[in-house]
């Protein structure tokens, strides 16, 4: 998963480039451009799905009946459901209810809006732990590695990366539960009950969290230690601050952690949407109470709306991540913010 | 009389040479053996890795990796005929490792020269061409990349049923894409160089541009993103496999493997950890094995 | 006699290239006295800069230096790192070439200049902003106040090297090395900088180490020049001895280099007489004198043997076997 993510990376150019040498157009017309261009993926992708979902043989009403159910039956169902129409309608609309913020009923009758309400919060917040702690984590682990390149910490992170990035998360996740949960007994094994107390909360959420963490924390360390070293060693700004007299461990943190962030962020943003398929696997195995989990039954369950609906969560995280990551980028970056002035 | 410039004019310049990186002699020793480490020690371990999948069971008589002898269930590893122990119903670990890894090489080499051929000449065609095939091209790839291909693979393993040409399927639609924007990405670096305005210039066609300048120089970075590539898909099979969508059982994989090994896994931890870890250094070779290259061919 | 500032001493400098020995700066002496103006004058790869960054202590780790360098009696070559820092900024200061890429791009010039001052005086934040305020007003920035809000991409190339020299002079320094600190610059702006540099020097009777390729700024602006070529000093003298008025050149190259800057007064269509050739590879400097591959007038015992850097007349050193005679030694090119 976190190998697919670096792919998402690569095929970018923009998305690695030069951050701290970029000329900046005003925030507003970034945001306007990009929320424009985004529009037709999100309508891209529910529409691929639902083709998917709709040329595939479905035996959606058959599934919910039982094998007993007889032909009429289950036509009778089908017609309820409305699964006889031609698909292009349905799928107008479920548009044309989901613009207006109505995402339709699941096959078991409950509206998705509440199921996704109900089970949104769990899988938000597992992803917001597992992506303050790795990049936290990956921020203390990538400066004192830069520190001295080739030197101890820094072949250490590598190793370590290396194994984050090619660790499959339902493997990785099965040696975290036989590590920390059986033998050391510090974590639930199962996270079904998240508990009442936000103490709880956590404790059933960091094993999860470090399933999804672990290939982001090799991602986020590899990108930011790489961009950290090429300052040190390229950059110019880091030979005055050098020949002010300034330490050389305040040069990496003021100078050059300073302008990774940018890259950082961007990195943080764009991945967002690729967590999908992580962070199904990993609520099925911690049996985590989030739409991950959600998603796997519904495709089980041949129930569009539901799969619709929490593809289109996903592909908006993925809307919301590079935006908020152009967004921090217009922001912090001061050429963009104040734009440049001759005198 | 004719001014003669002489050849090599130089007039002083303005800019201080880049100070040279340092490296002493010792330490430009090590340094090549490490890179020369760092390419054929993972090299050397996947070549063993698949002749042991592929080429093995042909030498040597191995257990069925899908029928097991329930009289047989849960020997530990070293036991006679059976190298690494057999599972819960009695089938021999180490078959279904070496099976499980041929379907793991097979699907991923399949997924990744498909994605690897398509992918790459809707990149190139994009990348070069430009405007608007550039636009609409890149807005397919786009919602393909967005598309969670986890959702996909499920969905057509579910409705069509699971087999070996399902999964390939469902993974190159995955594959395509990445490989579309990795070219495009490449091909658009390549057509910024000042030698391929030369080659224009020169009165080359555009066959001849794509085949003699683009293609050679996109291809270092596209072969080591492939080898990252296959890396991905076998983790991705092996998610399918896992959650039970992707061969179907009693065929061994290493996902199923790993699913299995998920009810005794307090007991027997060992079921889950095998195939995992097998999974895992396979993966760190691929990805050592990409860097590697890329090191050794200057690909950013 | 003054005690010199600086005293640098058989300084050399040699990087380890695969498998050769770069050897940047060989057997390099001079001496910089308190309130002068010493320029090194070299083409690229003379080693003018790598000789200046040695003495501050800014060359990668793994760098082979040797030699001495006193600031005020105390050696700064062999130093820790640390200890240098002491020294850097405090001491001796450096400017840099090009100040785009010299000021980090994403901090406000007044932190960077703060932070120069905050390295090494104790002082709160607020006093550090207001002695920033005042290095913007002393290298004569409009507007100092609103200035030391602002980002490097908000200031022309001229205010950005007035920040560069603010940041240097923060701790007051004894030595200023200017690194080709104009030659990024338009020639108005050159020569603005230049003029500020000098009043500084003045105001704060300050030493100044001036490193260029361009000898008519030396000509101009110096008390002492250096001419370098392939890690050696070719040519050694105060400038009243070498320009103008009864000034004389007497190395090749020196000559050279002064031939080559156009003058107005040459008739027009005249063929620019540059030196042909480029700077020897260091890794692989021919044995003699590195000049001669490219002199006109060199001979065979110019290829054999390398003339040494000898004090001919008072206060004036070169290496060269065949110096220009006074006055005399026009190289090729000039007026038919």
């Amino acid at each position: 998963m976190a190998l697919a993510q670096q792919i998402q990376l690569q095929g970018d150019p923009g998305a690695r480039g030069s951050a701290r040498r970029v000329a900046g157009s005003p925030a507003l017309r970034l945001v306007g451009r990009r929320l424009l261009a985004f529009i037709p993926v999100l309508l891209g992708v529910t529409f691929l799905t639902f083709a998917v979902m709709s040329t595939l043989p479905n035996d959606t009403a058959q599934s919910i009946l039982g094998l007993q159910a007889s032909p009429s039956q289950v036509a009778a169902l089908n017609h309820t459901l409305g699964l006889d129409q031609p698909f292009l309608e349905r799928y107008w609309h479920w548009l044309e209810n989901a613009l207006q913020g109505n995402l339709g009923t699941t096959v078991t009758g409950s509206s998705v809006n509440h199921e996704l309400g109900t089970h949104l919060p769990a899988t938000l917040i597992l992803l917001a732990y597992a992506l303050v702690a790795s990049l936290v984590l990956a921020i203390i682990v990538a400066v004192l590695a830069a520190r001295k390149p080739n030197g101890i910490m820094d072949r250490l992170s590598l190793a370590v990366s290396m194994i984050g990035l090619s660790a499959a998360p339902y493997a990785f996740a099965f040696l975290l539960i036989i590590i920390f949960a059986v033998k050391l007994n510090w974590f639930p094994v199962i996270s079904g009950s998240l508990g009442s107390t936000p103490v709880s909360y956590f404790r059933a959420l960091t094993l999860p969290a470090a399933a999804i963490g672990f290939p982001l924390f090799a991602i986020y360390t590899r990108l930011l230690r790489g961009d950290l070293v090429e300052q040190m060693t390229r950059e110019d700004y880091i030979v005055t601050a050098k020949a002010k007299g300034v330490a050389p461990w305040h040069v990496l943190t003021r100078h050059a952690l300073r302008n990774s962030m940018f890259t950082l962020i961007t990195v943080v943003g764009l991945n967002l949407g690729t967590l999908i398929g992580a962070v199904a696997i990993i609520e099925t195995v911690f049996t985590v109470p989030g739409i991950g989990s959600d998603l796997l039954n519904s495709i089980m369950n041949h129930d569009v709306p539901m799969i619709e609906g929490i593809v289109l969560v996903f592909a908006l995280l993925t809307v919301l991540g590079t935006l908020f990551a152009d967004l921090m980028y217009a922001v912090l970056d001061p050429r963009i913010r104040y734009g440049s002035s001759t005198s | 009389m004719a001014a003669q410039l002489p050849e090599t004019a130089y007039v002083a310049a303005g800019t201080a040479p880049p100070l040279p990186s340092l490296v002493s002699d010792r330490q430009l020793r090590a340094h090549r053996l490490g890179r020369a480490l760092r390419l054929w020690i993972p090299a050397g371990f996947l070549i063993l890795v698949l002749a042991m999948c592929f080429l093995w069971p042909l030498i040597y008589k191995l257990p069925s990796p899908t029928n097991g002898n329930i009289i047989e269930a849960s020997e530990p590893p070293f036991s006679p005929g059976h190298i690494l122990g057999t599972d819960q119903i009695g089938v021999d670990i180490f078959s279904q490792l070496v099976y499980g890894g041929r379907v793991a090489f097979e699907v991923s080499l399949a997924v990744t020269a498909i994605g690897m051929l398509i992918g790459s000449v809707i990149g190139v065609i994009a990348g070069y061409f430009g405007g608007s095939v550039d636009a609409v091209l890149s807005r397919v790839l786009d919602v393909l990349i967005a598309f969670p291909a986890l959702v996909l693979a499920l969905a057509i393993s579910q409705g069509l049923g699971p087999s070996e040409f399902h999964v390939i399927l469902a993974l190159a639609v995955f594959s395509i894409p990445a490989f579309g924007r990795v070219t495009r990405g490449a091909t658009l670096t390549v057509r910024a160089q000042p030698f391929m305005t030369a080659a224009r210039l020169a009165g080359s066609n555009r066959w001849q541009i794509l085949t003699k300048h683009v293609l050679p120089n996109i291809m270092p970075g596209v072969l080591s993103f492939s080898l990252l590539g296959i890396g991905v898909v076998i983790i991705l099979e092996g998610a399918l496999d896992f959650l039970g969508y992707g061969i179907p059982a009693p065929n061994p994989s290493w996902g199923s493997m790993i699913a299995n090994g998920q009810q005794v896994l307090t007991a027997q931890p060992e079921y889950v950890l095998i195939p995992s870890i097998f999974l895992l250094i396979t993966v760190v070779a691929l990805n050592m094995l990409g860097d590697a290259l890329r090191e050794r061919w200057g690909v950013q | 006699m003054t005690e010199s500032l600086l005293e640098v001493e058989e300084l050399r400098v040699g990087f380890a290239l695969g498998g050769r020995e770069l050897r940047a700066v060989d057997g390099v002496s001079f001496s910089v006295n308190p309130g002068t103006t010493l320029a090194i004058i070299g083409e690229s790869g003379s080693g003018k800069t790598v000789s200046c960054r040695a003495i501050m202590g800014l060359l990668p780790t793994g760098t082979a230096i040797r030699g001495s360098a006193r600031l005020r009696g105390s050696e700064l070559i062999g130093l820790t790192d640390s200890e240098l820092r002491r020294h850097r900024g405090t001491d001796m200061a450096m400017v840099f070439q090009d100040p785009a890429r010299s000021l980090n791009p994403t901090m406000r010039i007044g932190a960077q200049i703060a932070e120069a001052i905050r390295t090494h005086r104790q002082v709160t934040k607020a006093e550090a902003q207001a002695q920033a305020i005042e290095l913007l007003r002393l290298v004569r920035m409009p507007a100092a106040d609103r200035r030391f809000h602002e980002y490097p991409h908000q200031l022309s190339g001229g205010m950005r090297q007035r920040v560069m020299i603010a940041i240097a002079l923060a701790c007051r320094p004894k030595l200023l090395i200017a690194d080709e600190a104009t030659t990024a610059l338009d020639v108005t702006t050159q020569a603005q900088i230049m003029e500020l540099l000098l009043e500084l020097q003045e105001q704060l009777n300050m030493a100044l180490i001036m490193i260029s390729h361009d000898l008519g700024l030396a000509a101009s602006y110096a008390d002492e020049v250096i001419v370098m070529y392939a890690g050696k000093i070719v040519e050694q003298a105060p400038a009243s001895r070498l320009f103008g008025a009864g000034g004389a050149v007497r190395m090749r190259y020196t000559r050279a280099l002064l031939d080559a800057i156009p003058h107005l007064e040459r008739p027009a269509h005249t063929l620019l007489p540059i030196v042909g050739g480029r700077p020897p590879d260091p890794t692989a400097l021919p044995p003699g004198c590195s000049f001669a591959p490219r002199c006109a007038y060199a001979e065979d015992d110019c290829r054999a043997k390398t003339p040494a850097l000898t004090e001919h007349a008072p206060g004036h050193s070169w290496a060269c076997w065949h110096p220009c005679e006074n006055g005399s030694g026009m190289s090729k090119g000039g007026a038919a």
